[in-house]
């Protein structure tokens, strides 16, 4: 049946005829539909605030495409995989035309990136100027490879019940002073929780800035120079495994970042350092925890107070075939007043780089996250004070500053730890 | 002329025919042409990827930029990296523990499971589940239970006296290789048992018969009978299980990612801190690489072996 149908002429001669129409049809239609649509893709890590990615996808975007009729395509991509999706977009030259940068791939890929600098510019000017902290990340042999958006401030959380109990209302000023408010709290069996394992975050959210304020850093500022093997790093590192033995939990060498969000909520630590979402997370989900959840600045040391820099930041790929299209869409979505409604849906989990948001409303919504603004002062990059590198980013992907601490805290020599993180950074930073 | 011409082509034609089904009927040739898609399968998915990982591991490689070849620079730096050598002990240790138990466990899994017992096929169903469930998904649930707070072992233990909050399962160094290898080997015991299973079930029920009738007990029955019978599907599924244990990298990536210290830190997982973390292409490629000789040695041994047999 089919065999003689489809041999029969005239059948054969109708189907070509159709088809030839069809195809005909097609092609008219589809020459001005590729014209009119557009699409810009955005890659973005997943956040921890729900509402902050659905702010893309429900208004940010459907704004931009009734305005310009281009499409913004939104890609989330899992917490931990935003440098591999980078890496696989970077070296394919394709599946992104904008994507968002954690701490290091700005390094990383700079030459993949366009230079913004007008862009930064001109938002700078409009909006109160950066902070020093924004630049920092973003700017590569003197040229803005990236327009900073927010800092993920890393800070102390604490337990003011706990707190309380043993006769501390205010977070302790310095290190020394929080290490005997921890022995007190372990006694009373409230441990604090501190990251000592290979996490991303909450591990460097601490023990750089805890470096740094014994007078401690990996390398110099001319970023080639080795100089943790210091009595300040020694310092630093004796008063941590005393802080590890005398105030934690064991089980903080073997953590991730997930992990002292769980004992949180567990209530099973009095204090921890973690971003805003751990605060976020406790009023939503376990309202009576968050109500004695406070947040302040990380301690001071003889040398002062630091935080870390975990600022996230947007970056246009060169490769990109709509290259001008995404130039136009950053300059929309860095103008107040898409800027200002994102910012503001997360309350103040992503802090401002742009001074114009100092006093912005967000900060109102939870007065107990002004301590991730004021710590924006004193945030630096983990290779600090030397300029980003491609060596800092191998330094902290092979956890050498982590790891010193965690190996003296469970046993190891202050001298031994320090001499073999020492040796590491030198073999890392030779090519510098 | 045209006649002619065409009297001349028939004989050609079929000369050709038959020149070409001749050769088609050669053996050496028509195997060839039969393994030429496989190959060619293979070459793309396989061999570009392996000499690609080859050539990015002689050269210094940033990810995004051009490489420059470094000859073995990249291993010289690997040699005096303390970590690598961490890496590769905890490697060889993961390995060997895991698959020696997985290969006893798996042994004794399926000699039990070759009992009649009612609701046998439901059973052997059921064990296979651990290697079923996707791994990140089942090593989550792990996470859970090695937490202190929330672990049943640790509920258990400190009921039992042992001072709160009980052991640190992935804090402790040797508790987290511990752990990991435990996990592993709950993950890759019904592969061993299952397989083997099949193996029991194909040894002739006589010759345990005669034996018996010879006076032979049941460990002499084991001894001497199941085990050299099961001996080449032992050694065939402990190459597989080598060679996936070997390049393990799921399990310790969301359970410790390479902690406490590097305690847990594997070759494929140190790799990919290299590579994807610190954006060092070469250097990730020749740490990699250099689980290649073990393995390879590895299983040019297992077959000479199995070829002996």
């Amino acid at each position: 049946m089919t065999m003689s149908a489809t041999n029969h002429p005239t059948t054969r001669r109708g189907f070509l005829k159709v088809a030839a129409a069809g195809t005909a049809a097609a092609l008219s239609r589809a020459v001005p539909a590729a014209a009119a649509e557009k699409t810009i893709t955005i890659l973005h890590e997943s956040s921890f605030i729900k509402p902050f990615d659905e702010y893309v996808v429900n208004t940010l975007a459907p704004a931009y495409e009734k305005e310009t009729g281009i499409k913004v395509n939104y890609e989330v991509t899992s917490v931990g995989s935003l440098p591999t999706r980078i890496s696989t977009i970077a070296e394919t030259g394709s599946g992104a035309d904008i994507t968002m940068n954690g701490l290091l791939q700005v390094i990383q890929f700079s030459n993949k990136y366009l230079d913004v600098g007008d862009i930064a510019d001109d938002v700078g000017k409009a909006q109160g100027g950066w902070y020093d902290a924004g630049r920092e990340a973003v700017v590569v042999e003197g040229k803005w490879k990236a327009i900073p958006f927010s800092n993920i401030g890393q800070l102390m959380n604490w337990r003011t019940d706990w707190f309380a109990e043993v006769g501390v209302k205010k977070f302790p000023e310095t290190w020394e002073e929080l290490y005997d408010v921890g022995k007190k709290l372990k006694a009373k069996d409230h441990p604090f929780g501190f990251e000592l394992g290979h996490g991303f975050g909450d591990n460097h959210g601490w023990l750089y800035p805890l470096l740094w304020s014994y007078g401690g850093s990996e390398v110099a500022a001319d970023g080639k120079t080795v100089v943790i093997d210091s009595d300040e790093t020694a310092r630093a590192v004796d008063f941590c495994r005393k802080f590890f033995k005398d105030t934690m939990l064991d089980d903080v060498l073997g953590w991730t970042d997930v992990s002292n969000n769980k004992a949180w909520m567990a209530e099973q630590i009095s204090c921890t350092n973690n971003a805003e979402s751990i605060l976020w997370f406790a009023k939503r989900e376990f309202p009576e925890i968050g109500k004695v959840t406070d947040q302040a600045m990380n301690p001071a040391g003889p040398k002062g107070r630091f935080h870390l820099l975990n600022s996230i930041s947007h970056s246009i790929f060169s490769f990109s075939p709509v290259k001008e299209e995404a130039r136009a869409f950053m300059r929309w979505l860095m103008a107040p007043k898409q800027l200002g409604g994102w910012y503001a849906i997360a309350d103040s989990y992503y802090q401002p780089l742009l001074h114009g948001y100092d006093n912005a409303p967000m900060w109102n919504v939870e007065p107990r996250n002004l301590p991730y603004r004021e710590a924006l002062a004193n945030a630096h990059l983990p290779g600090w004070p030397a300029p980003a590198s491609r060596q800092l980013a191998e330094s902290v992907a092979k956890y050498v500053v982590i790891d010193m601490f965690a190996k003296a805290c469970a046993g190891t020599s202050t001298k031994d730890v320090i001499k073999v993180a020492a040796s590491q950074l030198k073999d890392i930073y030779r090519s510098a | 002329m045209t006649i002619a011409s065409e009297r001349v082509l028939v004989p050609v034609h079929a000369t050709r025919r038959a020149s070409l089904s001749v050769l088609l009927d050669r053996q050496d040739v028509f195997s060839w042409l039969m393994m030429a898609l496989p190959l060619a399968f293979l070459v793309a998915l396989v061999g570009y990827p392996f000499f690609y990982g080859i050539l990015l591991s002689l050269q210094d490689r940033p990810v995004a930029h051009a490489g420059t070849f470094v000859g073995l620079k990249n291993f010289v730096t690997n040699a005096h990296d303390p970590i690598f050598w961490q890496a590769a002990i905890n490697t060889f240790v993961y390995t060997g523990v895991a698959t020696l138990l997985k290969m006893v466990g798996g042994l004794g899994l399926a000699l039990a499971m070759n009992q009649h017992f009612r609701m046998k096929n439901l059973v052997r169903a059921l064990l296979l589940l651990p290697f079923i469930v996707p791994t990140v998904l089942s090593t989550v649930a792990w996470l859970w239970m090695l937490d202190p707070a929330f672990s049943v072992v640790n509920r258990l233990l400190v009921a039992l006296g042992w001072p709160k909050p009980g052991p640190s399962w992935l804090g402790d160094p040797t508790l987290a290789m511990a752990s990991i290898i435990i996990i592993n080997t709950w993950r890759g015991l019904p592969f061993y048992g299952i397989t083997l299973l099949a193996g029991l079930q194909t040894v002739p029920s006589e010759l345990y018969e005669a034996a018996s009738i010879d006076g032979a007990g049941g460990w002499e029955r084991f001894r001497f009978i199941t085990l050299p019978l099961l001996r080449p599907i032992i050694l065939i599924v402990t190459l597989f299980s080598v060679i996936f244990t070997f390049a393990d990298f799921q399990l310790v990536y969301v359970l410790t990612h390479g902690g406490p210290a590097n305690a847990t830190q594997l070759f494929a997982t140190y790799a990919f801190d290299i590579a994807m973390g610190a954006g060092q292409l070469g250097l990730g490629a020749s740490v990699a690489l250099a689980m290649l000789p073990a393995l390879a040695l590895l299983i040019v041994a297992l077959t000479i072996y199995l070829r002996r047999e």
